[in-house]
């Protein structure tokens, strides 16, 4: 097997179809997983090491090896395979996640605490605090 | 930024005051001495924050602030920090060398200290009282909240009363709202967050757009940091920034008076800095550790070390965690992630619940798809004994659609008591990239911390639960949360027992300065950037107004 057929091998025992989603390899490339690595130089190495795996055997007892035997490998290539998915936007949509965005509000606005008797209550609750003066 | 750092002094220049460290202390000194008309040059061993490079905006958000912004200088491996030997100690300290200090990774929640926080020993029994009390301070607490910008919402029943905040409260979201509606189930405290982020234009500061990325560096430029909030002031008052200047000791002369500091520059070069008096604001590991590295053959145990306290008393907030998942929507990647909720029902000492002192709770979105995984980047909710295979597969799509947008952490702050054998001590083995030798953590979580966290942790199960939780997740105590550093140069009257008096000053160098939390004689339950900044301008107001009686080298 290649590097490339091993880690998608890999990725897609950690990542497999389930339900309404698809598994790793139905909606990214090796390249993707090589754009991710770009971000983080530190798992490099431990991904180079990861793919270089004897999965002949199967995805996972191979997985089950490096995070037995090699966890920085480990740590790499599950780090990678999941980052890189869910930053797929075809996975986002499906998970309805827009990303961190900016959401706009009117800081004016007066908040339902304030109107429909809730905070009301924390207040009507009484004190929590211990005064000092005189200790 | 439009403003640029000024140059350093010239070679030999004596100034009036030398300040180590530009975070939240560091940053209010400068700026009210300058515009005193003291000359004044700050110290930092980071750098100006580049705010491209917070990718909080960005689709990789998540798979790069693990490393480069991740809160443990030993995972971020920057040159800039120093490494910390954490071979000995329950929880890792957490900190960020740069302009800004290690606020500039923190959560912004903005919350001082209660009026029985500064009386622990009078009405507790335990530890120490301060030397002055809540009352003292108010009147600092709330200048330094209209120069950090903070909002929130007066009328907490859990504080004395307070006028307005500067900016309203920000909006508390669908996760400020279920988490208020446990503890409204439960008939507990809970009141909106504040927050030291303004909801409004302030200043160098944006209004918050609940980005949601607050722990990882604000690229919106709304989550205040003394970078935005402080030093263009300081600097237009005549204030100088040394960025990457690590300084490595503290000088004194034949009549025990400090004369500057020693620090290395950007190209490795060592130079001096003179002047009339030295203000440490490096943190509860960075102040202790350069006075542990200072006093030469004169002081073998260290500078202003007479009463041997320096370093001892490390206080962390042990703290813990509990995730909770909802079948409802509740977009809980939206912003504030400080906190929208609060609560201080269990703040106060209540001795039937088998502990002294007690804990503040805050309630916070999940995040993004890879953090509420469990499978890594946080490994705050994966069990070290875990089969993988309990994380991926078929089970990551469950628990990401389980708890993905549907969850909520309330994070519980412990406060932590004060014990000598808790301590930072200098490494034998381990130094940072100028070779100077790193600090060593040695601290166990007590007992008291451990049965305040098992009963906060009940009682928190019991208020997710009431708001229909169908899922929850605890951790405790957090090994990556010591983001609050404390203690390690105790204030008091006495020179035996303390290191500083109520001032700051150094019993043993009077002219020697401390304004971080290392001074703090308790720790409090709340996040302490409040407290700190308010003691930092409190301790600069006397300096100033008694320079003339100030004894100089």
């Amino acid at each position: 097997m290649s590097g490339e057929q091993t880690y998608l091998a890999l990725a897609d025992f950690l990542i497999p179809a389930h339900g309404k989603m698809p598994k790793f390899s139905d909606v990214c490339s090796y390249a993707d997983a090589t754009t991710a690595l770009d971000f983080r130089d530190d798992l490099k190495e431990g991904f180079v090491r990861a793919v270089a795996v004897d999965a002949a055997g199967g995805a996972e007892p191979a997985l089950e090896k490096l995070n037995r035997e090699d966890g920085p490998a480990f740590s790499a290539v599950t780090t990678i395979t999941i980052a890189a998915y869910y930053m797929n936007p075809r996975v986002r949509e499906l998970i309805g996640y827009p990303g961190q965005e900016n959401v706009q509000y009117d800081s004016k606005a007066v908040q339902p605490y304030l109107t429909d008797g809730t905070l009301t209550k924390v207040i009507a609750r009484g004190r929590k605090y211990r005064p000092t003066p005189g200790l | 930024m439009s403003v640029a750092p000024k140059s350093r002094p010239s070679r030999d220049e004596e100034v009036d005051v030398v300040i180590v460290g530009a975070g939240p202390s560091g940053s209010v000194a400068a700026l009210h001495l300058a515009r005193a008309g003291v000359s004044v040059v700050v110290l930092e061993q980071g750098e100006w924050p580049d705010y491209n490079d917070y990718t909080g905006a960005r689709p990789e958000h998540e798979l790069v602030s693990t490393k480069l912004w991740h809160p443990n200088p030993n995972v971020r491996d920057n040159p800039n920090d120093y490494p910390v030997d954490t071979s000995t100690t329950d929880i890792n300290p957490l900190m960020f060398a740069g302009v800004g200090g290690s606020a500039t990774l923190y959560g912004a929640q903005w919350m001082h200290f209660l009026p029985s926080d500064f009386r622990v020993r009078s009405m507790d029994g335990v530890a120490d009282d301060w030397p002055f009390t809540y009352e003292d301070l108010l009147p600092y607490f709330l200048e330094v909240e209209r120069e950090v910008g903070v909002s929130g919402l007066a009328g907490d029943p859990a504080f004395p009363p307070r006028p307005a905040y500067p900016f309203p409260a920000l909006p508390i979201g669908s996760v400020g709202q279920r988490g208020a509606l446990g503890m409204e189930r439960m008939g507990w405290h809970w009141w909106p967050g504040s927050n030291a982020i303004p909801s409004e234009k302030f200043g160098e500061l944006n209004a918050c757009v609940r980005r949601g990325v607050c722990l990882t560096g604000c690229p919106e430029g709304a989550k205040s940091t003394t970078d935005r909030s402080h030093w263009p002031l300081a600097i237009k008052a005549g204030a100088r920034l040394v960025v990457r200047a690590r300084v490595k000791e503290v000088e004194t002369n034949d009549q025990g008076l400090a004369t500057g500091v020693v620090y290395i520059d950007a190209n490795g070069r060592e130079r001096r800095q003179r002047a009339k008096i030295v203000i440490l604001c490096a943190n509860g590991v960075g102040t202790p550790r350069l006075l542990l590295m200072s006093g030469g053959a004169k002081h073998p145990d260290g500078l202003a070390n007479s009463s041997g306290l320096v370093g001892r008393r490390l206080m962390m907030h042990p703290f813990a965690s509990v995730l909770a998942s909802y079948e409802d929507p509740l977009d809980s990647w939206r912003g504030p992630f400080g906190q929208q909720v609060y609560s201080h029902e269990f703040y106060e000492t209540d001795e039937r619940r088998g502990f002294v002192r007690g804990s503040k709770w805050n309630c916070m979105p999940s995040g993004g798809p890879v953090g509420v995984s469990g499978a890594i980047g946080s490994k705050v909710y994966v069990a070290e004994e875990g089969r993988f295979q309990d994380f991926w597969g078929g089970n990551l799509h469950d628990n990401v659609a389980r708890r993905f947008g549907h969850s909520l952490i309330w994070g519980i702050v412990g406060e932590d008591l004060p014990e000598e054998n808790n301590q930072v001590v200098l490494s034998k083995d381990l130094t940072d990239s100028d070779g100077l030798p790193a600090p060593q953590i040695v601290y166990k979580v007590n007992e008291n911390s451990n049965r305040l966290l098992k009963f906060n942790i009940d009682r928190c199960l019991e208020s997710v639960r009431a708001a229909g939780a169908i899922e929850t997740l605890v951790s405790v105590p957090v090994r990556e949360s010591g983001w609050h550093l404390i203690g390690t140069t105790v204030m008091g009257d006495d020179p035996k027992r303390s290191v500083v008096d109520q001032w700051g000053a150094c019993h043993d160098v009077p002219n020697l300065y401390i304004l971080d939390a290392s001074t703090f004689p308790t720790s409090g339950a709340t996040n302490p950037t409040a407290t700190i900044m308010a003691v930092a301008l409190r301790n600069t107001r006397r300096m100033i107004a008694e320079r003339r009686n100030q004894k100089v080298a």
